[in-house]
This record gives structure tokens, sequence and C-alpha cells, in this order.
């Protein structure tokens, strides 16, 4: 245990560029561009025939609906990071066990009581827990800092929405909603993270090529394969599918797009607000075998991956 | 005293390249080892088995333990610094400390602080600031700092100027070294480790093909400055090397006895540079 604290600080302490300040840095673009854009844009005063009327009260229903909106929706100014997030993680695993062979620290590492195992799974746990976290925490405190701009900005045209907001469930529930499909992303993320750790394991050099082009190429065969041979298999599913999973898993909430023939989202139909109904349907596509399949795929990868760090004899 | 290393037969091909070709050699407690041995010997291969980095044929027992399937306990009780091992661009020399103190539980932070405190490195610096000598000094603070059973040093000290080279092996010998503790070192730089050395074996093509103490080597070895007239009968005795110093023939024997050797003329214990060239000297033919 301890040693994971002391492996995962030292996977923050090589990364830190890439998996902090880089989504940092993001954020801060995103909020100066969305701050910018609620006190210098147009809506900055409200002409009404041709009169500046600076006030605007907004109340009743219409003010409970704007809250909710707010409340359900503040998380998502943070989208750009989550984004960003699938980027970062995938050149992080990429790069996890081919950075230190390449720059031959391996030797040091491996002189220390530490197992291989132990440290394929810190550079793991960096990977699907740690750095979603970080990004998520990150995309909160944006959202939160866009949404309380936008409240000063009704404030001072006289509507105080703060204690409205405030009061809302879902202001508390959709951080704690976020972190809760954090099982469900590590899950998913497992095929593309093992088969970028295992790459990262093996390949002497040029790691973006064979992640990448492994699978096009390989895509590539099976369906000339399938045009020459026709031996009835569905190559263009096969190839996309397992390309799609090998490779994008790491993107946040890819699964509603991998998954999308078996779960609608309920939000139409049954009006449940939109935070609700994804976190809904994410947790749903767990009951597919399409997710344990990859997940098991990526374990066996990750497997791999450690046995190559244990026994790759470096030149 | 017990063997910390037993090998037999150990064997190791890269290819068609015979790296190690049954090589057999014990290594006692409490003793310092110098392995030597030309470019290509199979030193490194052989430091690498102990180290379980390699895999390889023959028996092989470090500790007691096999380094094939019990790296992990190994390293525990072994500390090495590889001459490739190179530390990470980006750690920090505060931050190596850290780490090391949290996953190693023979290290001693205040030694690693002590010997970081005798060099210019700062808590701040950063590898990717440092020379390359400096990175060597970080490294071998870590490692000094380890209280391993077995230290197993190859190359430790490439890239050092002299007086850190001969601070660092002092240091070895006063601080780290004792009757617990044994030490494998390979270098090229056979003369400023020979005085601290116990014990030597010299690797050739595969094999070892000397393994005594330095005692032994006195015994066993001698060097005579041989006057003109015994020359004839001093290469009767079919010196192992000889070479020309001032105009004087000085030839080197093994296993012949002392006294005899010294109607020749004046009698020298060789270095162990004089051994090994004498020895290896078929090794590039």
């Amino acid at each position: 245990m301890k040693t994971m604290k002391w492996l995962i600080k030292r996977e923050m302490w090589e990364n830190k560029g890439m998996l902090l300040w880089t989504p940092v840095a993001i954020a801060v673009a995103v909020a100066v561009l969305a701050l910018a854009s609620i006190f210098l844009g147009k809506s900055g005063n409200f002409e009404m025939n041709g009169h500046n009327i600076g006030t605007v009260t907004i109340e009743g229903a219409m003010r409970a609906r704007i809250a909710e909106t707010m409340a359900q929706a503040y998380v998502g100014a943070g989208m750009p990071v989550l984004m960003v997030l699938s980027l970062l993680v995938f050149f992080y695993c990429l790069n996890a066990l081919h950075d230190e062979r390449r720059d031959r620290s391996l030797l040091f590492w491996k002189s220390l009581p530490v197992s291989d195992f132990t440290t394929v799974m810190s550079k793991l746990l960096m990977a699907v827990v740690v750095a979603p976290l970080i990004a998520m925490g990150i995309a909160v405190v944006m959202g939160l800092v866009v949404m309380l701009a936008a409240c000063v900005m009704l404030a001072m045209h006289g509507t105080n929405m703060f204690g409205a907001v405030l009061s809302q469930p879902d202001f508390y529930l959709t951080p704690l909603r976020l972190v809760g499909l954090l099982p469900v992303y590590v899950l998913w993320a497992l095929p593309t993270v093992g088969w970028l750790l295992m790459v990262s394991s093996m390949a002497r050099s040029k790691v973006f090529l064979w992640a990448v082009g492994t699978p096009v190429i390989g895509s590539l065969l099976l369906l000339w394969a399938e045009k020459v041979l026709n031996f009835g298999l569905d190559a263009g599913w096969i190839a996309a599918h397992i390309t799609n999973r090998i490779l994008l898993g790491v993107v946040p909430g890819s699964w509603l797009i991998f998954s999308k023939d078996t779960i609608a989202l309920a939000h139409d139909e049954h009006k449940i607000a939109l935070p609700d109904a994804i976190f809904n349907a994410s947790w749903s596509t767990l009951g597919g075998a399409s997710v344990w399949i990859g997940a098991a795929a990526g374990v066996a990868m990750i497997a791999i991956a450690v046995y190559m760090r244990r026994h790759r004899e470096e030149a | 005293m017990s063997a910390i290393i037993t090998a037999a037969n150990l064997a190791k091909r890269y290819g068609k390249q015979t790296a190690l070709d049954g090589a057999s050699f014990n290594v006692e407690a409490g003793r310092i080892v110098g392995l030597i041995g030309p470019n290509g010997s199979g030193k490194t291969t052989t430091l690498k088995a102990i180290l379980g980095l390699t895999p390889f044929e023959g028996e092989l027992s470090v500790l007691g333990m096999d380094p094939r399937t019990q790296r992990e306990a190994l390293m525990n009780e072994v500390c090495f610094i590889a001459d490739v091992a190179i530390l990470p661009r980006w750690l920090k020399v505060r931050d190596a400390i850290d780490f090391v103190e949290g996953v190693h539980p023979r290290f001693d932070r205040a030694k690693a602080e002590k010997y970081i405190a005798n060099t210019k490195l700062t808590p701040d610096m950063k590898v990717k600031a440092m020379s390359k000598g400096m990175v060597v000094q970080l490294h071998l603070a870590l490692v000094m700092a380890i209280d391993a059973k077995l230290l197993v040093l190859d190359e430790p000290t490439l890239g050092l100027d002299i007086l850190y080279r001969k601070q660092f092996y002092q240091n070895l010998l006063e601080d780290y070294f004792d009757e617990n503790k044994t030490i494998l070192i390979t270098t090229h730089q056979i003369e400023e480790v020979e005085h601290i050395l116990t014990d030597l074996m010299f690797i050739e093509n595969g094999k070892i093909s000397l393994a005594a103490s330095m005692d032994e080597v006195g015994e066993r070895f001698t060097e005579v400055m041989v006057e003109p007239q015994f020359m004839a009968a001093a290469s009767a005795l079919q010196p192992l090397s000889q070479r020309t110093v001032f105009g004087k023939a000085v030839m080197l024997f093994d296993g012949v006895h002392r006294q005899q050797l010294s109607n020749f003329g004046e009698l020298r214990t060789p270095s162990v540079a004089d051994l090994f060239v004498a020895t290896m000297k078929g090794s590039y033919a």
C-alpha cells in the first residue's frame, strides 16, 4: 500500500505537466472565453425599443426552471476538459512503459524492491482513476466558476439566482453523479488502456504507429480477406468494433455510442432530467456482454504488459 | 563464511554470439570482488544474470534465491548500479530520496543526505540540469544509503572526476563495507580498485579464467626484473609475459617459487592491470 502511494506520486512527478497542467490550462482558456462572452457580450445590456432597461426580473416557474437547468448543467461547461482527458490518458498509457525503456531509467526502477506487477498497476490506476478524478475536479471547478459568473451577471441585472441554484439538490448531486460514472469509465476504458500499455511495453520505437497502425492495417486486411475469400463474417462490423474499442475506449461517454443500439436515453420519453438519464443509461450498459468481453481482453493485455516488463531484456 | 553467490555452468547466447560459456564461480560473504574482463567477455551478462535481468542456462543461487524466479524478494537484499542505468530526467534530488525511502525498507535517509551534502547537488535540482558526474553522484548516494547484503556495481564511477572517484572508493570502504556485506564490482579502471579488492575474478570468452583472493594472487604471481645474464634461464621457466622497462626485461611468472626467481633479479608483486594484460593477451587474437 505504501509502495503504491509512492508509485502514484512518482507518476505524478513525471506527468504533472500533462495530467494536471494541460487540463487546467484548457479549463482556464475555456472559462476565460465563457466569462468574456457573459460580461462583454451583447447580453451585457438589455435594450428594448432603443431604451436601455438594464434590469430583468425573472420570477415564478421560469425562475425555478432556470435554476434547475443551471444546477444540472453547470458541469457541462467542463466538457472540454473531459474530452481532453481522453487524449491525455491515451498518450499517458502509450508512454507509460516505453519512456522508462527509452531513457534507460528502467534499470534504476528495477534496482528497487518493487515488483513489475505493482509498477504496471500504478500506471493503470493513474490512467483510469487518478487522471479522470483530476479532470473531473477541474471540470467541476470550472463549471462552478462559469455558473457563478452567470449568477453574478443576472444579479447585476436585478435577479438574484444564488439561493435558488444553491437550494437545488442537483447542484450537489451532479458532481457526485460524475464521480459515480468512474467505475463505468474504468470498465469501458480497459480494452484501450490494456492495448496501449501492451504496445508500450513491447514496441522498441514508434509506439503511436504500432498502437494505431496495427488495428487499422489489421482491419484493412480483414476487409480485404472478406472480399476475396468471402467467409461469411461481417468483417466490417468486426473491424470497426475492435478498432473502436481498443483506440477510443478512453473517451468519456464512449459507452453511450458503443452501445447505442441497446440503450436509449430515457430523457425524451420519460421526461427524466438529462444528467439522471445519462447516469442511468451509463450504468445500464454494464448489463450487456460487450463491456465485460472488452474488460477481460484489457486485463489479458495488461497481464502481457506485466510479463513483458518482467522478462523483456533490453539491449 | 558462507557463499553469497554460487554459479555453476552459466550459459547464455545472443543468437550466434556466446556471452557466457559455462562460467562457474563462488562469492563468499564479506568480500569485495572485482570481476575483470575485456569488452564482450560476458561481464555484464554475468551481472545481469545475478540480478535477474536476463534469462540464462545453468545453476545460480544468490543469497539462497534463484534470480529468475525470486527477483522481487532478492531486490530487498541486493542493490545495483548498472552501467547503463540512468536516472530519469524529470527526477528531483528531493523526490528521489523520498521515493527510495518510501519503497525500500533498508534505506537510511540520513546517510543519503550526508553523501549529498558532500556534493553540489541541491534538493530542488532536477536530473536534466545535472552534469553527467552529478547524476552518478546522486545515484551513488542513493545506493550507498541502502543497507544491502550484496551490492553490484557495473562501472560505477564512469564519468566522475578523479577527486570524486577516490572519495567514492574511500566511502565505500570506510562507511559502507563491513563483514556482512559483499560487493561485486566491474570496472576498466583497475588501478583504482585493486587496493580495495579482496578477491579477483578474470572472465574471458564467457568463462572464469582466474578466481583467487588477492593474497593468493600475490603468492602465485611474481614479477621479476631479470638481470641480462639470467635471461635464458628465466625464459626457460615460461613466463606469462615479458616486457621491457628501462632496458631491463620484466617477466611475469605464474606459480614459480619466489626463492628460485629471486636469483634472477629484483622481485615485485604484479599489479592487477599487468596481470590482466598478461593473461588476456590472446583475448583479441
